[in-house]
């Protein structure tokens, strides 16, 4: 370049520029509630969901900082109306306590509020658009890279029987919860110092279904009955997650949601027939998969830099 | 160290340093539903570029929520759609880094 600023690292990364944007610490976000973990039933590892808040102009960059680094943990929404952001968590577990802290970068122009008085500010040719202030905690990573969570998220496997196991089947072909179901990368520094910043874009419905035919039948019906076929089926909803332990990110599953589905067809006709008819309740999100399984970037940084 | 900048905050500790690693930011927008963009830095050129997507709104009990494709060619992000399939609202974040 023939005039400005770049600062080079010993990598010889450019990690300050007068062209190109740093991202400095905003401040951490405001938890606001909880909520009360609904959705947790049919035996899940649970989930509850934190809310945050935070004002700013900018769109912040956030990371979490778990405050328990055996649970799972995903931005799960982020939205915004006018400068006031919110942003849903979504943690694995059903308690309320340990919420993790999260953490906002947002680019120089956009941190406001420092006391600090000494530092190094690089703007833009322009003269008035910041982009690099020492004064407000400069983003700096200690890792990352790029992983997907395992296509699926059910410990032992997805269910390899999807249309219905008689009425009665005992046997338990998968397991609704989580917790072996995750990919791996390696990651260094103190693991309990460690937040990370990923995208959680993967989400997907299994289910246990049970059918068959069943009858009713009345005393004055002599041993006759009136046939049913039923369908009762169980399903879980999971959303990515990830958790940080000593030495390895991992990309996983929490379960988000679950419900239920019941249908029944009735007889009709014959010497003991029925009038025929059906009843149902309840649906399933959509057919069992696995969707927006896809690779994606994640970082690491310390938070002890950001107090 | 022998050489490169340390920045010191004003009670004496350490700020940022050239032995430190980040990202750029580049470019931060909003893709509506089922919309499609596609953005060119080149400013990046020779930089590693990364897009980093987040859902806006709650995952429906009802439908398939897809996220949008984002393909990096170059100095060009492109957002939209997988083929034959919706997308939902999300944010996009640019990120760089030499």
């Amino acid at each position: 370049m023939s005039y400005g600023f770049s600062a080079i690292n010993t990598s010889g990364q450019v990690i300050i520029s007068d062209e190109m944007e740093n991202l400095h610490f905003l401040g951490k976000a405001t938890l606001t509630g909880n909520d009360g973990g609904s959705d947790n039933v049919y035996g899940s590892d649970g989930r509850i969901i934190f809310t945050y808040t935070i004002t700013t102009s900018a769109t912040p960059l956030v990371f979490i900082k778990p405050a328990d680094y055996n649970r799972w943990h995903a931005v799960m929404t982020q939205s915004n109306s006018g400068s006031n952001w919110t942003f849903d968590v979504i943690v694995s577990g059903t308690s309320s306590s340990n919420p993790p802290e999260l953490f906002c970068f947002v680019n120089a122009n956009n941190a406001t509020g420092t006391s600090e008085t000494h530092g190094l500010v690089v703007w833009k040719a322009d003269g008035t658009t910041r982009t690099f202030d020492s004064r407000y905690n400069p983003l700096a990573i200690s890792g990352g890279g790029n992983l997907a969570p395992a296509t699926c998220p059910c410990n032992d496997g997805c269910p390899t029987t999807t249309s219905g196991h008689p009425w009665n089947y005992n046997t338990l072909d998968h397991d609704f919860g989580t917790s072996n179901q995750y990919n791996s990368q390696a990651i260094s520094g103190t693991y309990t110092n460690l937040m990370f910043s990923a995208p959680s874009l993967a989400q997907a419905v299994y289910k246990r279904q049970a059918e068959g035919y069943k009858c009713s039948s009345h005393p004055s019906w002599q041993g006759g009955c009136q046939q049913h076929w039923s369908t009762a089926m169980w399903w879980m909803m999971y959303r990515n997650g990830f958790r940080i332990r000593n030495g390895y990110f991992d990309a996983g599953w929490i379960t988000y949601a679950s419900g239920y589905s019941f249908s029944s067809n009735h007889e009709s006709g014959g010497w003991f027939g029925g009038g025929g008819g059906g009843y149902s309740t309840g649906s399933m999100p959509y057919t069992a998969k696995t969707i927006n399984q896809t690779s994606n970037a994640y970082m690491t940084a310390d938070s002890t830099r950001y107090g | 160290m022998s050489h490169g900048l340390n920045i010191y905050k004003a009670d004496g500790s350490l700020g940022f340093s050239t032995l430190d690693i980040t990202w750029m930011q580049i470019d931060q927008f909003t893709v509506a539903a089922n919309a499609s963009v596609s953005n060119s830095y080149p400013e990046v050129t020779g930089m590693t570029v990364i897009a980093q997507i987040q859902m806006i709104n709650d995952p429906p009990e009802s439908q398939e929520a897809y996220a949008p494709e984002v393909t990096i060619s170059g100095t060009t992000v492109s957002v939209a759609p997988y083929t034959g399939k919706t997308s939902e609202q999300v944010i996009i974040m640019v990120l760089a880094q030499d």
